[in-house]
């Protein structure tokens, strides 16, 4: 029976070269089978010399004889940068005010548009936080909010890189009044063995974590290494404050880092089973004196962010270019070393130098890299580039965190437009959505990765949890009967059309194929129950490999 | 199983195998059951199966399998009894397993060097200690990747942790990471369509899904288009099984529930053993609660000792009488063991140096022990086993190679067994 209502579709002679003429320049429409819109708007480079990456990146691709893929269309470009800087799809008038547009600039405005975006320095500040503490950090007392709206803060600000990091890996106090200490806190167990590995893999891209037992295997990095690094933090301790006016001894308030000074030094136990002891030595062997007076935190920052110090720079480039290109220069991100060579140093080499030059202006390396060709090619590989991973001749195809997850998933449905009444509602439901995803993600420290990870929860979540029942719903007020009753409004398409155009460009921030209409329209036709429908129409999509995919 | 019954609308068979499975999904639930019947009966009966009994929080030796009843200072309350096996004395609080003794085999030797729980319990699920530069995939994950991979067409995951979200697969894949059953007395969250969403509309749900899927996946953009596809069509083909009811208790006589026990532990078990009886590898069942710093003796004697006693007894003796013993390795474990000494809680602390492993089932000898603590239980004077061996011997006794080796992202190899062998003499 479904078979024969799904085989008159295809007979159902429907004029859409006429549908898009009469819908106007606010739809795009091209292709048969896939709808990437053509005509990515990048001006020719005769009349302007070529960025310096993207000569760099040229270079390489010829050297290794590797032609790159086709810039991506405008609807793969808009929801890649909304993904990757703001953390989630466009909105529908954010996608068909992007298309309509004609400006030759406008994916560079739109770069510039983002970067300044409120969300952007909110996505900033969900991606740090998972870097810095993890998903689900279990340590007593770390409050992930702090640390969150104080990295919000940041880079809403713009703060250089060498500030921020000086911040935090010296920071102290309050965990309540200075957020940057719960990243402190939550590696200070066990003898501050974490907070060692954390901040050279963070702010340094090194792992020297494996050192901590015995000398690295394939570069001269020395277990001493990472213990001259922990001996900086010998002197860190904390305390639970009680509240001022507490009466007894479970009024908790909050919890303080402070140093404490001392002339401690790392011991530990040697290959040859004796004794090793470290006092406060930088990777480069440099050493601070040994007295109570030194300051060793801040010592080890200042050795960490000074300018002459190219891990540092280079960490950040990588760490940044890994994000939106869902693999590093150096991969995995935070593995450099001998070991691990740059795919193209040369440009590794070049945003590092920059970032410096300008200061460590996080806005500007993100400006540089999403301008880049590379950033915009398709995601769709060639013969000749299929088997390439590491010379970013196309895109990765990069799966939604959890994070990206719950806040596009907002968006297609438009609940962030729902009103402030309903945040803490939100809020509810974004926790709720996180433990539920919590007991299926193995990757907890997010290490951004480009295999997809969903478990069988994770899809039962998506097809029939109650966030989705909600988010397709079609009740009176939702998304689903708002736009019914628009298409019913407008003129310029037939009712089922203007659904099926406003789904897709909802959940997958691009128009339907000619195939896929006729397809929806011929479910649309056969069924009474419009909104029915619709909710199924919406469901497909949002289960889709395509929506969850970031293209 | 005929190739018409699982074409949907017009698509050859290779051609829905090639792309997405999850187009089969549009097809009634009925059309699958009997072809996958004959198939996972036959299955059953090659493939073997492991059961972990997961004690979380750290079991005492002393006071379970490797009692101490002339040790003054460490000997604590309780007293052994004679079990089915000659010879061999557990605790007197577990009566039940005293009468499938016969079945299982204890190792009292095992000294498994982590104290802590979250590196305990992660060595005692992979064999390795944690090791920042990769994530090793739990051994309940390699037994999913080396045998549940080798049932097409199954409909159930492969490894499945109750009461626990267990430990991942790593880079084995999500695909082999545990499905987890929060709460084996309620129904699993989501397995059906909300409500108002009919068989009807769900094919006609993934139907749609499977246009946009393919479309998607058409476009050479990578391998994770078709790992999302894999993913959705083993959810839906399990939503459409009728071998979810192994997840379903209220079949099963009270006689046999009250058996097992009621609560989360002993439905768990019952559970376990409906879904191995199904073909799945992997099922670990976790019982909290063995932390017990504090008032150990009461807390043993009037909750956990019985929970566990009756779902243990009962699992062993209903495994054995349905002959699914032969095939199926029962191992109970917990991260560590418990000093021997009382401390002056009334408890006992962390000791990974000498503490019990039991096991038995898929050719593993029953009625035994091996290696023995001193008379304080506190060293081991006999046969002292690694992490490693035990895990060597589980392995064995699962049919998969001991010198099985993978190479981790990293290129870096990693071998199931390292550094241990499986334990001869528990081998018939």
């Amino acid at each position: 029976m479904s078979s024969t209502r799904f085989g008159r579709s295809w007979s159902q002679g429907v004029a859409l070269g006429l549908l898009f003429g009469i819908l106007g320049p606010g739809f795009v429409h091209a292709g048969d089978d896939d709808a990437t819109s053509a005509s990515p708007p990048r001006n020719s480079s005769a009349s302007r010399k070529l960025p310096e990456i993207d000569r760099l990146l040229r270079e390489a691709w010829k050297k290794a004889e590797l032609q790159p893929s086709p810039p991506a269309g405008d609807d793969e470009f808009l929801r890649r940068a909304y993904l990757d800087t703001l953390g989630r799809i466009p909105t529908l008038a954010e996608t068909q005010a992007f298309f309509a547009g004609r400006d030759a600039d406008k994916r560079a405005k739109l770069i510039d548009y983002l970067l300044e975006h409120p969300d952007y320095a909110k996505n900033q500040a969900t991606l740090w936080r998972v870097a810095l503490i993890g998903r689900q950090n279990q340590e007593r007392r770390v409050e992930p909010k702090m640390l969150i709206d104080w990295l919000r803060k940041q880079f809403a600000a713009n703060r250089p890189w060498n500030e921020l990091a000086y911040d935090l890996i010296t920071a102290e106090g309050s965990n309540k009044e200075n957020g940057a200490v719960n990243y402190t806190m939550a590696h200070l167990e066990n003898g501050a063995v974490n907070l060692t590995a954390y901040t050279t893999r963070i702010f340094l891209g090194r792992q020297i974590q494996c050192t901590q037992c015995h000398d690295h295997p394939s570069n001269d990095w020395k277990q001493a290494d990472f213990w001259g690094i922990n001996a900086f933090f010998k002197g860190v301790r904390r305390r639970e404050v009680r509240k001022e006016d507490s009466t007894n001894g479970n009024d908790y308030d909050h919890t303080e880092v402070f140093d404490e000074p001392t002339d401690a030094f790392s011991e530990y136990e040697r290959r040859d089973a004796r004794m090793g002891i470290m006092f406060p030595t930088f990777l480069d062997g440099r050493k601070v004196g040994q007295g109570r007076d030194v300051e060793r935190r801040k010592a080890l920052a200042r050795f960490i962010t000074e300018p002459t110090n190219t891990a540092f720079a280079e960490a950040f480039v990588n760490r940044t270019w890994g994000h939106y290109f869902g693999r590093g220069i150096v991969n995995p991100i935070d593995d450099f070393g001998d070991h691990n060579e740059p795919s193209v140093p040369e440009v590794l080499d070049l945003l590092a130098k920059e970032f410096k030059e300008s200061g460590f202006d996080v806005r500007l390396l993100t400006r540089r890299i999403m301008n880049s060709e590379a950033y915009q090619l398709t995601s769709r590989a060639t013969k000749s580039n299929e088997k390439d991973e590491s010379l970013f001749t196309h895109m990765t195809l990069k799966p939604m965190s959890p994070e990206q997850l719950f806040e596009s998933l907002l968006v297609a449905t438009s609940a962030h437009e729902s009103g402030t009444g309903d945040r803490d509602n939100i809020e509810q439901r974004r926790d709720a959505w996180f433990r539920q995803f919590q007991t299926a993600f193995a990757n907890d420290e997010g290490e951004e990765t480009t295999s997809f990870q969903g478990t069988i929860p994770q899809a039962l979540m998506m097809m029939n949890g109650p966030l989705m029942a909600e988010a397709v719903g079609g009740r009176p007020g939702s998304f689903l009967a708002e736009l019914l009753e628009r298409a019913r409004l407008q003129r310029g398409a037939p009712v089922d059309a203007y659904v099926v155009q406003n789904l897709y460009l909802a959940a997958l921030s691009r128009p339907p194929s000619k195939k896929e209409m006729t397809n929806a329209r011929a479910f649309l036709a056969g069924n009474p129950d419009t909104i029915q429908v619709m909710e199924d129409l919406f469901w497909a999509l949002l289960n889709s490999n395509e929506f969850i995919l970031n293209r | 199983m005929s190739d018409h019954s699982i074409v949907p609308y017009g698509m050859s068979r290779r051609h829905f195998l090639g792309h997405l499975a999850t187009g089969a999904m549009a097809l009634p639930a009925a059309q699958f059951v009997g072809a996958l019947e004959a198939n996972a009966q036959q299955l059953r009966k090659q493939n073997k199966s492991c059961i972990l009994l997961w004690m979380s929080g750290g079991p005492s030796h002393m006071d379970t399998w490797d009692l101490k009843p002339d040790s003054e200072r460490n000997g604590g309350p309780f007293k052994p009894i004679r079990t089915s096996a000659d010879g061999v004395m557990i605790s007197e609080h577990l009566p039940n397993v005293a009468k499938q003794m016969h079945h299982l085999s204890i190792i009292r030797s095992l000294n498994s060097k982590e104290g802590n729980h979250d590196r305990g319990t992660y060595m005692m699920h992979t064999g390795y200690a944690p090791n920042p530069t990769v994530v090793h995939p739990s051994w309940g994950s390699i037994c999913s990747f080396e045998l549940g991979e080798r049932l097409e067409n199954f409909d159930l995951p492969h490894c499945i942790s109750i009461n626990t979200p267990g430990m991942g697969a790593g880079f084995l894949g999500m695909q082999h990471s545990p499905f987890m059953v929060q709460n084996p007395n309620a129904p699993i969250a989501n397995l059906r369509p909300p409500q108002g969403v009919d068989d009807y509309r769900m094919r006609r749900r993934t139907q749609m899904l499977s246009l946009v899927e393919n479309n998607f996946t058409a476009q050479g953009r990578g391998q994770a288009t078709k790992d999302h596809s894999a993913v959705y069509a083993k959810t839906l083909r399990m939503m459409n099984s009728r071998y979810t009811s192994a997840f379903k208790l209220d079949t099963e006589k009270p006689s046999v529930r009250d058996a097992y026990g009621r609560g989360s532990f002993g439905s768990g078990c019952l559970m376990a053993r409906k879904l191995v009886e199904q073909g799945v590898t992997f099922v670990e069942v976790a019982l909290g609660g063995w932390d017990t710093h504090n008032d150990a003796f009461n807390t043993l004697s009037s909750r956990l000792l019985p929970e566990l006693d009756k779902a243990m007894g009962a699992l062993v003796a209903d495994l054995a009488s349905r002959g699914l013993l032969d095939n199926t390795l029962v191992v109970w474990m917990g991260e560590f063991g418990r000093t021997p000494r009382i401390n002056q809680n009334g408890g006992r602390d962390h000791w990974p140096n000498s503490w019990s492993v039991v096991m038995g089932g898929a050719g593993v000898k029953g009625g035994t022990t091996f290696g023995a603590t001193d008379k304080d239980g506190v060293d081991i004077v006999d046969q002292p086993v690694g992490v490693m061996d035990v895990i060597g011997t589980m392995t064995k006794a699962m049919g998969i190679d001991v010198e099985t080796q993978y190479t981790t992202p990293r290129g870096r190899p990693m071998k199931v067994v390292d550094g241990g062998k499986p334990i001869a003499q528990l081998f018939a």
